[in-house]
């Protein structure tokens, strides 16, 4: 294999083709249901859903820890099983839990992801420098990782990930245990990366706004199966521009049916315990509202919002993500 | 749902290439953890270098015996050392496993057998270190080795295999067993009570037959017996296993017996690993 800072002939292809891939567990646990997606090169692309519904065995088979049941799946056209090694040479991966030598110095493990990759030392080197300055790594390099705060530690396995220059990044829940304000400088870091478009980067999340944030598309993934797929914006537009939400003191589900006798409340409007929820698409709040009142609901509150993805997950699956989560 | 454009650009696969660069790295990446456990590298000599300086030269004195026990049981306590060692080397890939950076090698671009042959190395290299300062340490104290040239080799053929095997097992047992406490409670029946009954002690021969015709089978009987004839001359154990004229046919049936079980738990090991490394 030739060191990275050689040229490299280049070849068209997908980052991500992923085909009717399936992994049942010993013991039957289907973790993940036949999935289908692909993601395009430079693309930021999204698996949201809650601890669970299979993000990190996607990820897992794609980096060739996790033997798929049934399938394929090909990262930068090399097939996981049938090449893994070729996929592991083109791909970084950032774990979900601290996965670092914390004994040795940030800088070494840095170097030893750089031999592995049979990354050209010196381009390791110069990376590396890099990388420190811009994840304000620089005066951390050369203490042991034992002594860096939650926070460091992601920043250090973001940079170690990026040394190898990967033409695709898995992040597997990079922000889970980190406190806000960490989180956010990680955010900026991966939004950083997004915007220089010259990786291709798989995220698994279960928070909202990092998907929204960050991600060009977004697929919803839910006890293993792939329940919707697309850009936030067109996630959200599924839902309109407002909608409606109710809290009722007696049984929503007789409520929803309710509304729908009126033609207020959609197949798209849902309910979770004792709140109902209305997208409005092309009627009007005032209007639904006043439909509402009449049909005398018992409703406790009432009031108008915007969608969120959380309306999407919620609607798509019937389970609120954050409680999921 | 939005389409993506359905070709891009993307870099080429690459070709193979040496894989002793990556091995030297795991390699190197395990000393330097090693290092910074001294537990790893003192606790394992410190029980073989008490029987060696402490309970051999008491024995002699209280049992009257002769100097030629106290180089009995200095070599013995080799056969105590190797098994200590290794499977102390074991407990490194579950911390790995559990708190260390297992996963990120696993996802690294290289055969997964190389995790375990880089282990091997360093705990090979402790081990020989270990053995020299034991055997250093016996001859400061006063006791006698007998070794030509020609017994060197045997010695070193014979510690070298057994390492080799000895470290397979422990690393066999850390892909299988899930927690440090669970594997450290099996070690005294893996690395110590064979010693025991390999004639570290005494020969074989003294043994009940029932247990001395399961110490013919063990290993570290075999290892114990090359390990004597190459640094004593003494082919006694040998004799007791094979029962045999010839010394170096036996040291050579032996030897035999010691690379089988090298060689069976080195592919054991990398199978086991393989297998618990990928889901």
């Amino acid at each position: 294999m030739q060191p990275r800072s050689e040229p490299i002939p280049r070849v068209k292809q997908r980052a991500i083709d992923v085909r009717k891939l399936r992994k049942t567990y010993p013991g039957g646990v289907e973790a993940v249901k036949s999935i289908d997606f692909e993601v395009a090169a430079g693309e930021v692309f999204g698996l949201l859903g809650p601890n669970g519904a299979g993000k990190s065995t996607t990820i897992g088979m794609l980096t060739t820890t996790i033997a798929p049941t049934s399938g394929s799946a090909r990262v930068a056209g090399f097939d996981v099983a049938g090449e893994p090694l070729a996929a592991r040479s083109v791909s970084s991966v950032v774990f979900q839990d601290p996965v670092v030598d914390s004994a040795l110095t940030g800088r070494r493990n840095l170097d030893i992801h750089g031999r592995l990759w049979r990354t050209d030392p010196t381009a390791v080197q110069s990376r590396v420098g890099e990388l420190a300055e811009t994840l304000g790594l620089a005066e951390l390099l050369d203490r042991p990782v034992g002594s860096y705060s939650g926070g460091e530690r992601r920043r250090l396995e973001i940079a170690r990930a990026l040394v190898s220059q990967p033409q695709v990044l898995f992040l597997d829940e990079p922000t889970v245990g980190l406190d806000p304000r960490i989180r956010h400088e990680l955010l900026d870091v991966i939004g950083r990366l997004r915007d220089r478009n010259e990786i291709t980067i798989l995220l698994t999340t279960h928070y909202l706004d990092e998907a929204e944030r960050l991600c060009d598309r977004i697929a919803i993934i839910h006890a293993g199966e792939i329940v919707a797929l697309d850009t936030p914006g067109a996630l959200l537009a599924g839902l309109g521009h407002e909608l409606v939400e109710l809290h009722v003191n007696g049984d929503a589900a007789t409520a929803l049916a309710s509304l729908r006798t009126r033609g207020i409340a959609g197949d798209d409007a849902f309910t979770i315990g004792s709140t109902l929820t209305v997208p409005l698409h092309d009627r009007t709040a005032a209007h639904a509202i006043s439909v509402i009142h009449d049909a005398d609901l018992a409703a406790s509150s009432i009031s108008t919002r915007q969608p969120t993805l959380d309306d999407v997950y919620l609607q798509l699956t019937g389970a609120r993500l954050a409680d999921a989560a | 749902m939005t389409a993506i454009s359905p070709e891009v650009t993307l870099p080429q696969r690459r070709v193979a290439h040496n894989p002793f660069a990556p091995l030297a790295t795991l390699a190197a990446r395990r000393f330097q953890l090693s290092v910074r456990t001294p537990r790893e590298l003192v606790v394992p000599l410190l029980t073989p270098i008490l029987f060696a300086l402490v309970i051999a030269p008491a024995l002699k004195q209280a049992l009257h015996t002769s100097a030629a026990y106290e180089a009995f049981v200095a070599t013995g306590t080799i056969g105590l050392l190797i098994p200590l060692n290794t499977m102390f080397a074991g407990l490194g890939v579950i911390v790995d496993r559990e708190s260390g950076a297992q996963r990120e090698l696993l996802a690294a671009p290289i055969p997964r057998s190389l995790l375990v042959l880089g282990n091997l190395a360093v705990a090979f290299a402790i081990t020989a270190l270990q053995v020299a300062v034991l055997i250093g340490a016996a001859s400061a104290r006063g006791i006698h080795f007998n070794a030509t040239a020609t017994g060197v080799v045997w010695f070193v053929a014979a510690s070298a295999l057994f390492t080799v095997g000895m470290y397979g097992v422990g690393e066999t047992l850390a892909s299988r067993i899930p927690r440090a406490e669970e594997y450290i409670a099996r070690l005294p029946a893996i690395a110590i009570v064979p010693w025991f009954l390999a004639g570290s002690l005494f020969p074989i021969s003294a043994l009940p037959s029932v247990l001395e015709w399961f110490a013919k089978f063990l290993p570290l009987t075999h290892g114990l017996a090359l390990v004597r004839y190459g640094l004593l001359g003494d082919s006694g154990g040998l004799h007791d296993i094979w029962s045999m004229h010839s010394a170096t046919m036996m040291a050579t049936l032996s030897l035999a017996v010691v690379a089988a079980f090298a060689a069976a738990l080195t592919v054991i090991a990398i199978r086991v690993f393989n297998r618990s490394a990928v889901r």
